[in-house]
């Protein structure tokens, strides 16, 4: 405890700002409060501070917060976990204050602290701690409670088991249902704990009373856990118990349990097994991409590729399929959004004969669509596309769809085709670029907003890398020098910062004989930004071209430049002069 | 890198400075600011931004749009402050870049650049809860008080927040304003950041917003002939698409926040001139809710609670 001696009065501070009339102080104090401990020591920490806590917690919900995660880590402080047992009595009196909030941070860092205790002090202290919860008058400690068990119960012995389970049986049937929720929300967690046989008797009998609740808050919380609890079981029980409670909720009145099995369906799926999916889970599944409800369809739409996944591809094809293409027609934007974010994983499950037949055509609607978001989620996914059906017949098909967004009015749009050119550009190869592509790579470099300049530039980059210095010169070069006689100082700055990324690329002779005669012209330009960026980027080729060159031509550059009137043209130009010396001295 | 190239960084990302940073870049900003004119004068190429409002994501979608400062040249018009989550990163940022390169970017007041206003639409509020004091707020609103209070173009274009005061008629009435102090509730300096343009109006009328003037198209007509000026660019007005021309091309306001309010949904613009006065609308949209930093709602819990 190195660290203590010296300050001890700023410890006094804070213990003293535990109790200061200001919040502020009393947050920063309970922040602090490992400090506090460490200084105090581990037996004073357990004898003072937290009997100090503990009483201490009338105080403002945010400082209860806090306290209550501190607390979650303070094993080491109060001397390691055979004195964990006395971070549970100020964690138990938070678990029963009226803020959520701090209920849930109190019962995590319980869980914390009780995943690390023995277990002959888990049934001494954190059983009895759960039992007191549990028996509390007021809802919030029975809510609380819900979520301890999972940690109580497997050191328990077996008739404090069996106790355990009925006291989770009575919170799944307690009055409030702030407390029902409780329990349907955790009881995958506690189910995890459980022994297979009462797994399959107590565990389930509970799992049934909750979707049967009249609330349907509580039967939507059950729901959700239930692919987690159906992971649990074996596959038959599992399609027997579990299925048809969520077959059943697929047409259930609420839009919000159906939502909610729209979610789930296919962690479930994975649980039990081909046969109950084809006759019961795959219909339930049809039935949600036709729901009336655009939320439900929305959750369902998301899951399409991964359900094809689990389905042999001829159901799929016969069932998904033409649900898929009345989704792309569909009159939410969001459904379509959502559809277009996972269809493109379909090519690879079909095959490459029903993706050029069925899918391709889907994907040039979405990709047509007018919500650009649809378009966006179809263009960043092509990728998956390419490897089923090859780069010829995307070239046909999609290519045409794709050059059309290049000039899309949404730039964000224009941004994810410029970002998958180098991609097309490697599996398409040099031939195809000298068309249509190549004069939009050009476009790119002067449109209207900065990011699509900026990223059309690093295209150009990655084009020269991918098609060599040789294929630059002829194609790329000629039309970028250009750009140095646009009347918008703007484009002029992209030439700039194209030649900055080109150069290392292109080597130092094309650098020397064609970029870094445009460089030193544009020193001349009116426009100051021009001018210091000019500055930069001499600042960048210094290690791309020969030193000879660099006292040649840059430094004399620099040196003008240093003495311009801007002095925001001064300061690049010293920059880049220093860059020179250091490079000089040490060569 | 210097400190303060450092904490430029360090605000792109939006997160606050320390206090005691605040304090500093403060007194340099002042040292800046006191030197400008009240009509400071700006040179071509330069991009004109109208109200931010705090969104700090929004600006950097500005900044997409338009470019980098100090690539990009500006002049923002004011009303950098209140309404939005940020205005505390939002303010700070560009008054960074203001101390970092005095030349490439021109801030001026708005009426939000006020100790009064601001206590009531959320910047001194925000300033509390950031710092759990209010001494942030004080050393921002006390530059505010230097803050210029227009801007002229290559002699061309006549740029301020809200707009034109009966009690000017020349630019030179507005260099002799006492500028440093809090915005006054009437008189010239109140006018020009508070006034709107109307069309309605033949001459002046009364303001619905309690201070400064409306404005119809005789009065800019005549106030860009005496002072030989091509148009006025204002801002202080949401417009819908951005930017809105009025009086046969006299007097443009140009609005950057989109989606104002977060609830408004219009789009924001801002007006490129390049080195030959040759102007480009840049319209562009709110920054998308993943480019943000308060992650966006799951949808669940607004449907269940």
């Amino acid at each position: 405890m190195s660290t203590v001696e010296a300050p001890l009065y700023p410890i006094a501070v804070l213990i003293d700002e535990l109790k200061n009339d200001d919040i502020q102080l009393r947050l920063n104090s309970i922040r602090r409060l490992s400090t506090i401990a460490r200084a105090l020591g581990e037996e004073r920490t357990r004898s003072e501070l937290i009997p100090f806590l503990s009483e201490n917690n009338d105080d403002d919900d945010e400082v209860l917060l806090a306290m209550a995660e501190e607390l979650g880590v303070f094993i080491p402080y109060v001397g390691g976990v055979e004195h964990a047992h006395v971070l549970l009595t100020p964690l138990e009196i938070l678990c029963t204050v009226e803020e959520t909030c701090v209920r849930d941070k109190a019962v995590e860092s319980l869980c914390k602290i009780g995943s690390q205790m023995r277990d002959n002090d888990l049934i001494e202290w954190f059983t009895p701690l759960v039992k007191r919860l549990t028996a509390g008058e007021w809802f919030t400690a029975r809510v609380s409670a819900c979520g301890l068990f999972h940690i109580a119960y497997p050191s328990a012995p077996e008739t404090l088991k069996t106790e355990l389970r009925s006291i989770y049986g009575q919170l799944c049937q307690d009055d409030m249902p702030m407390v029902r929720r409780s329990a349907a929300s955790n009881l995958w967690k506690f189910a995890g704990t459980v022994e297979s046989a009462h797994l399959k008797a107590d565990i389930m009998q509970m799992f049934e009373d909750l979707t049967q609740d009249d609330q349907d808050t509580v039967r939507l919380l059950a729901v959700e856990g239930c692919a987690a609890l159906g992971k649990l079981l074996e596959a038959q029980d599992c399609a027997a118990r579990i299925l048809p409670v969520i077959v059943n909720f697929s047409q259930d009145k609420s839009w919000r349990v159906r939502y909610m099995v729209a979610n789930q369906l296919y962690e479930l799926c994975e649980a039990v097994g081909p046969e109950p999916i084809r006759t019961d889970l795959l219909p339930a599944y049809v039935r949600l991409l036709r729901d009336n409800e655009a939320e439900v369809r929305i959750a369902a739409a998301g899951k399409v590729t991964k359900f094809c996944q689990i389905l042999s591809p001829e159901l799929a094809i016969q069932h998904i399929l033409p649900c898929v293409k009345e989704l792309s027609l569909d009159s939410s934007q969001h459904v379509r959004a959502a559809l277009a974010s996972v269809v493109m994983g379909m090519a690879p499950v079909l095959g490459k004969d029903a993706t050029i037949e069925q899918l391709l055509p889907i994907f040039l609607s979405l990709l047509k669509d007018e919500f650009p978001d649809v378009r966006l989620n179809i263009i960043s996914k092509l990728d998956q596309v390419n490897q089923v059906i090859g780069i010829d017949l995307l070239s046909q098909s999609l290519l045409p769809a794709i050059v059309e967004l290049a000039e899309d009015r949404h730039w964000r749009v224009r941004l994810a085709i410029i970002e998958y050119i180098p991609l097309l550009a490697n599996q398409l190869g040099v031939g195809f670029f000298d068309d249509k592509l190549g004069g939009l790579c050009m476009q790119w470099l002067q449109d209207k907003v900065y990011s699509i300049r900026d990223a059309a530039a690093n295209n150009l980059k990655r084009l020269a890398e991918e098609f060599g210095p040789d294929w630059a010169m002829q194609h790329i070069i000629p039309q970028v020098l250009e750009i140095a006689n646009d009347s918008h100082y703007l484009h002029r700055m992209t030439l700039l910062r194209a030649i900055s990324l080109l150069g290392p690329v292109l080597g130092s002779e094309i650098t020397c004989s064609k970029l870094l005669p445009v460089v030193v012209n544009a020193s001349k330009d009116r426009v100051p930004n021009i001018k210091f960026n000019v500055a930069k980027v001499l600042q960048s080729l210094i290690s791309v071209v020969d030193q000879s060159v660099v006292e040649k031509t840059i430094r004399p550059c620099l040196v003008e430049l240093s003495e311009d009137p801007d002095v925001d043209v001064r300061y690049f130009a010293v920059q880049g002069l220093q860059s020179i010396d250091q490079v000089t001295m040490s060569s | 890198m210097s400190d303060l190239d450092r904490q430029i960084e360090q605000l792109k990302k939006c997160e606050p400075l320390k206090e005691s940073e605040v304090k500093a870049l403060c007194l340099k900003a002042m040292e800046i600011l006191v030197e400008e004119s009240n009509v400071q004068r700006v040179d071509a190429p330069v991009t004109i931004c109208g109200d931010i409002h705090g969104q700090f994501y929004d600006m950097k979608e500005l900044f997409k749009v338009g470019g980098d400062c100090p690539k990009t040249n500006y002049l923002f018009l004011g009303d950098f402050v209140d309404r939005g989550f940020y205005s505390v990163e939002t303010f700070l940022l560009l008054l960074a870049l203001k101390v970092r390169y005095p030349d490439r970017i021109t801030l001026i007041r708005g009426n939000h650049e006020s100790r009064q206003i601001t206590q009531v639409y959320g910047f001194y509020d925000e300033c509390l809860r950031k710092y759990g004091s209010v001494n942030v707020w004080r050393y921002c609103t006390e530059i505010f008080d230097y803050l210029s209070l227009s801007a002229l173009i290559e002699n061309k274009i006549f740029s301020v927040h809200g707009g034109l005061s009966p009690a000017i008629s020349t630019l030179d009435q507005i260099r002799t304003i006492d500028r440093k102090q809090e915005v006054p509730h009437d008189g010239a300096m109140c006018d020009l950041l508070w006034s709107d343009p109307e069309d309605i109006v033949d001459g002046w009328g009364l303001s619905p917003r309690g201070a400064g003037f409306l404005f119809g198209g005789s009065v800019v007509t005549s106030f860009n002939h005496t002072n030989s000026i091509d148009y006025i660019c204002r801002a202080h007005q949401l417009v819908m698409e951005g930017y809105k021309w009025m009086f046969n091309n006299q007097i443009v306001t140009v609005w950057s926040a989109p989606n104002y309010c977060y609830r408004c949904g219009n789009v924001a613009a801002i007006l490129e001139l390049d080195e030959n006065l040759n102007k480009q609308f840049r319209v562009f949209d709110a920054a998308p809710q993943e480019s943000r930093g308060t992650p966006a709602k799951k949808p669940a819990p607004d449907y269940f609670l």
